[in-house]
């Protein structure tokens, strides 16, 4: 079947619809290679020039509310990153590491929507981690909406939520992230 | 470094302004901005292929979006403030060589306890228009008042 046939028949609706509730990747949850720890810390500070010293500085974070070194609140998302394989990055579309199995979003992929574009991040933080913490992630796709007429071409908005949790598997923050998955405009469909 | 000031939850209204932050989009900024969030994705070090992707330039990553919007938020609030939420939607691209101009409004105060919670609109412009428009939420203990 080809990707034409495949976007006119029910079964693509089908499949989107299948799509809600699933995890995105293996289903397994992504552990942090690596604990909450300050060099990684001081590296993102600096990259970002936040001088916040409740990040790096021990004496002036024991003095505040969070009683010592706490991660920036919007790192939560660096810990889980994958350890990237650097060969053949590019050959692979950026994909960090070789995709193990199917990937759930090669529905859209085979109906033509090829093209992906971020749209929306949304972070609900609950606490501050602190050093020596691992972090572990779990992604679900909460919905996907009907086919939207996008000024870069037709498409489906695709909603993952992250679920982060602590080594007690206590959620510390929770992160909705939206994608255009579209078919780009002029491109043969 | 100048101490950090924490600002007066008792004492921010409603329209209060946030002090606009300018970055410089540099190649540089994109690139360790990029590493520091562990994203290796050839858009945001590769020109090359950022080019064969239709772009112009490198561009910046959305967990440096996120990472300055926090920055902008504790840069004005101070090193109490928590910051429990963070929601933006993605405009134009910001590609290496531009400016972002970060401002930010207060729009709603309230207290919960001894935490005092304030709600901010912000956005992140460049010569583009809107690269990313949001909302935030932070916490700031009451306790801190200046004297």
């Amino acid at each position: 079947m080809n990707a034409e046939q495949y976007d006119s028949s029910a079964n693509f609706a089908h499949a989107v619809a299948a799509l809600v509730g699933r995890p995105v990747g293996s289903g397994k949850a992504s552990v942090a290679p690596d604990p909450v720890n300050q060099p990684m810390i001081r590296h993102w500070a600096a990259a970002f020039e936040d001088a916040n010293p409740v990040y790096t500085d021990s004496e002036f974070a024991s003095g505040t509310r969070f009683g010592g070194i706490v991660a920036p609140p919007l790192m939560l998302q660096t810990w889980t990153m994958a350890t990237p394989m650097i060969t053949g990055i590019a050959q692979r579309g950026g994909a960090p590491v070789p995709s193990e199995g199917t990937s759930p979003m090669t529905v859209f992929d085979e109906a033509g929507f090829v093209g992906t574009l971020a749209s929306n991040s949304e972070f609900e933080i609950m606490r501050y981690l602190r050093i020596g913490e691992t972090v572990s992630a779990t992604t679900i796709i909460e919905s996907v909406s009907e086919q939207k007429k996008t000024r870069i071409g037709p498409g489906h908005f695709v909603t993952w939520v992250t679920t982060y949790v602590d080594d007690s598997g206590d959620t510390v923050g929770i992160q909705r992230f939206r994608i255009l998955k579209f078919k780009p405009e002029g491109a043969p469909s | 470094m100048k101490a950090p000031i924490n600002i007066d939850f008792n004492q921010v209204k409603v329209g209060d302004e946030l002090p606009p932050l300018f970055i410089e989009v540099t190649a540089t900024a994109v690139v360790a901005g990029a590493i520091a969030t562990r994203d290796f994705m050839p858009v945001h070090h590769d020109r090359n292929y950022a080019n064969k992707q239709g772009a112009p330039e490198i561009f910046m990553n959305i967990l440096s979006d996120t990472a300055y919007c926090s920055r902008f938020l504790t840069d004005w609030a101070g090193p109490e403030a928590m910051v429990r939420k963070l929601s933006i939607r993605l405009g134009v691209p910001a590609f290496a060589g531009s400016t972002l101009t970060y401002t930010g409004t207060v729009t709603a105060v309230s207290q919960i306890g001894t935490e005092g919670i304030v709600e901010i609109s912000l956005r992140a412009t460049n010569d583009l228009g809107d690269h990313v428009s949001g909302v935030a939420v932070i916490g700031l203990p009451t306790s801190i008042t200046s004297t």
